[in-house]
């Protein structure tokens, strides 16, 4: 088992020959996600998500309808502009989320949460921000309701991970592997926290995603549980502890207790860094297939 | 004497005026033949050479003065986009692109010369490599996958040429590449099962000379692709001026995640294919991937390099393949020599008699979904690699990923045709020993997948950047990190040449250009 806990000075260790994890850190993409996670969840939409690509899409909720023209100018423009991450139907891509099945769409009036995303992007997760003009941006708006009502009439999308396709596990073979070879128990335990009933609160894709690295999978598949925890002691003596924000070889950004963003340069302090996710990660290497399946069969009995 | 000495200048000025003016015109146009040799003041190709090496015998900046780079000049696009280019400098005038534009600027002053903007278009704007410079014009492509030959003098269009249909869902993001009187260039597209085209234009007249077909059009009588299409050749080949071959890495097969489709090994996507520039004929293929059923195209940069090998002297060609796996092939043929991972991958059952790594059929993607490494975005990407003959090293922006690959009957057998999600990915710099394909070291940059490419120099430095926008100066031999700067997502491809004596290192740094050099002596 590998120690979670790794103390570095100045720059990360590289061994010859060798191809090594470094110490764990955690990207300033994935904890603005989390930050914006955590304000959907305070609206209520975070828990219980399931998989985007699981579930039905969630319904409009003000029907809205556009001239076939503008559509047609909206999907030429969604092909050029969104369509590689979002994929040309706006079911999802290569690395943009379904949009068919968004929240923000489903709640969008014509272009009332759409357009600011579109011209502001999401730096945070790679979506840059968009200059183009109000015509284009309504005739995307115009578009992406298009498609989600076509969708909606057809049943759902053609990308489509159903929880009937994950049933092929042995949830007992899951549970020893939970509590044996896996070592899922040496960190998660049933009778404290709210573990004990995570088959309640995921399924499907979203319940695989938290099974192999919570926070992965898109904003359907719930927040990551816990940010690495980071102690920096200075030359001076001073130790401030926080959650981690971002660590390179050069700089080392955290939140300290009492909410301050604190920030140094790596190679003038100690860092320890305290990652709970670093298990998850070596996991990877080691499953199988069917581990995979029978402890997602195992978590499903969770409830 | 003075008499003398007048009557003679008068006669010299006018040849003096005469020759100076034919060294000018020529020296704006740039011969196709320098690109054999091409000068440290320039970076004339987007590899810089044929080689692919992304290598420079230049020698100012060191080990022991690369702390002291400092910025010389920074250019700003004023893009949303990130610069996924190389730049390519000619005759003091550096050109960059986004998709849709291109500028021109004085290498010197950093001055904008000129700006050529592509009239608005509905095809994915995704990335744009580079241009090409023949004689006195500049070559780019389009997302609608047009190929436009500028003026270098004003950007003004010369020829506009339609490479493929981008209503079929052709779109185009690569640097051409110049091979005598030949202009070859590629498309992209991957949404559709559309056939892979790489093409040759006289840059003279615009005319067509060849087209070659990775995968053939469907329907082809005596089709050997098994009922693929695709392998897009997106990225720009190398050329062996010797052997008169052209290398190029093709993309994946379409559909892309659904396999039973396209039964058998599918070539020539996923594969290197050596091609006669003359003619389009190809010499020989080889498959990095066969039947690939999950995006990793073998589009990577193919690197050729001569020297030792076990003792012979070899014409070899190194690629690392998105699919997480070092190949060094002999190029006169095509015939595997080193086929081994740098990367996590879990998906091959044996590597073959022939060097190829044969796909697991319980890695593909299917209903109940597998658990793959690398992941969709792969091992590596067209981020350039970069080979230090001195140490032999190929240092790569490497990828540790894991995905989640699904396939059901469902899904169809057009375009993407399955579905697929990301779980995590760790990204470093690693330097590969290029005989053994053996790890030396690996430098981590962080969580996701890098951006930028390497470019190695002969003082032993390696340039590139991490996930955290710094750019990056390394000691190629052990990895050491020796200089950073923090300026934003460092792009692919950092170049360096020398101008009025003064080495200079360019790097993207989201959409502004950076040039560094070492302060100037007083």
């Amino acid at each position: 088992m590998t120690s979670r806990k790794k103390w570095v000075w100045g720059i990360f260790p590289m061994r010859a020959g060798r191809i090594v994890p470094t110490p764990v850190l955690v990207s300033a993409a994935a904890i603005a996600f989390i930050c914006a996670l955590a304000s959907a969840v305070a609206q209520g939409q975070g828990r219980g998500a399931a998989s985007p690509a699981s579930k039905p899409p969630p319904a409009t909720l003000t029907p809205q309808s556009y001239p076939p023209e503008q559509i047609q100018a909206g999907q030429a423009r969604f092909g050029s502009e969104c369509g590689f991450c979002h994929g040309r139907d706006a079911g999802g891509g290569e690395s943009g989320p379904d949009l068919i099945r968004s929240a923000l769409v489903a709640q969008d009036v014509r272009g009332d949460k759409i357009a600011p995303v579109i011209r502001q992007g999401r730096p945070d997760k790679g979506m840059p921000g968009s200059n183009l003009s109000d015509s284009d941006i309504a005739a995307i708006v115009a578009f992406i309701h298009d498609a989600k009502t076509k969708a909606e009439s057809e049943g759902g999308g053609r990308r489509t991970v159903d929880v009937a396709d994950l049933q092929t596990g042995n949830a007992e073979a899951g549970k020893a592997y939970f509590n044996g070879a896996g070592g899922c128990a040496k960190c998660h335990s049933l009778t404290s926290g709210d573990f004990a009933k995570i088959g309640a609160r995921y399924e499907g894709l979203a319940l695989l995603h938290r099974l192999l690295y919570p926070g992965s999978g898109g904003r359907g598949s719930g927040p990551a549980p816990a940010r690495p925890t980071a102690t920096v002691t200075t030359r001076d003596g001073q130790v401030v502890t926080g959650k981690l924000v971002q660590l390179d070889e050069f700089t080392i950004l955290l939140t300290d207790a009492n909410g301050w963003s604190r920030s140094w340069p790596v190679k003038q302090v100690r860092i320890s860094v305290d990652n709970p996710l670093q298990a998850h990660v070596d996991q990877l290497a080691k499953y199988t297939d069917k581990d995979m399946h029978d402890v997602f069969a195992y978590l499903q009995t969770l409830r | 004497m003075p008499t003398r000495d007048y009557r003679l200048r008068r006669h010299a000025l006018p040849v003096i005026i005469a020759v100076t003016l034919v060294a000018a015109a020529a020296a704006q146009s740039v011969d196709p033949a320098l690109l054999l040799k091409p000068p440290v003041d320039s970076w004339l190709t987007y590899h810089g050479d044929y080689t692919g090496q992304r290598h420079s015998k230049l020698s100012a900046i060191t080990p022991e003065n690369v702390h002291q780079l400092t910025l010389a000049w920074a250019f700003q696009t004023g893009q949303n986009q990130s610069l996924k280019m190389s730049p390519v400098l000619a005759n003091g005038v550096i050109y960059l692109t986004t998709p849709d534009n291109v500028w021109a600027i004085d290498a010197r002053t950093a001055r904008q010369l000129w700006r050529y903007t592509h009239p608005q278009n509905d095809a994915f704007h995704i990335g744009q490599r580079g241009v090409a410079v023949y004689k006195d014009m500049v070559y780019f492509t389009t997302p609608d996958a047009h190929l436009v030959g500028l003026d270098a003098r004003d950007g003004k269009v010369r020829h506009d040429i339609v490479i493929a249909d981008a209503k079929r869902g052709f779109w185009s993001t690569n640097a051409p590449l110049v091979i005598r009187n030949h202009m070859i260039v590629g498309v992209a597209g991957d949404f559709d099962n559309l056939p892979g085209i790489l093409k040759s234009y006289d840059p003279d007249t615009g005319k067509l000379q060849w087209t070659f077909y990775s995968t053939p059009p469907p329907g082809t009588p005596g089709s050997i692709s098994g009922g693929a299409t695709g392998g897009q050749m997106w990225m720009t080949g190398t050329y062996d001026p010797e052997l008169n071959l052209l290398y190029v890495g093709t993309g994946n097969p379409t559909p892309v995640l659904n396999g039973e489709a396209r039964p058998g090994d599918n070539p020539w996507t996923c594969s290197i294919v050596a091609i006669n520039p003359d003619t389009g004929k190809l010499a020989w293929g080889f498959q990095a991937s066969p039947h690939d059923t999950h995006d990793w195209d073998a589009a990577e940069v193919p690197v050729l390099v001569d020297g030792d090998f076990n003792g012979t002297p070899r014409k070899m060609l190194l690629q690392a393949s998105r699919n997480g796996y070092y190949f060094v092939l002999d190029r006169t043929n095509g015939k595997a020599l080193v086929t081994k991972p740098f990367a996590a991958v879990n998906w091959a059952k044996e590597i073959d008699k022939d060097g190829r790594p044969i796909p697991n059929p319980d890695k593909e993607p299917k209903r109940d979904g597998r658990l793959v490494a690398p992941n969709e975005a792969g091992a590596t990407n067209y981020r350039s690699p970069g080979f230090d003959p001195a140490t032999g090293l190929l240092v790569v922006s490497a990828v540790d990923a894991w995905g989640i690959y699904f396939f059901k009957k469902e899904h169809g057998a057009y375009g993407w045709a399955g579905a697929n999600s990301s779980v995590y990915s760790r990204a470093a710099l690693r330097a590969i020993d290029y005989k053994t394909g053996e790890i030396k070291w690996s430098h981590d940059i962080g969580e996701g997948a890098g951006a930028a490419g390497v470019l190695t120099t002969a003082t032993g430095l390696t340039f590139s950047g991490d996930n955290n926008n710094n750019a990056l100066a390394l000691r190629t031999s052990d990895g050491t990190t020796l200089w950073h700067s923090t300026i934003g997502r460092v792009g692919n491809g950092p170049i360096t040449y020398e101008l009025d004596g003064r080495q200079y290192v360019l790097f993207g740094g989201g959409s502004t250009l950076y040039a560094f050099a070492l302060p100037e002596k007083r």
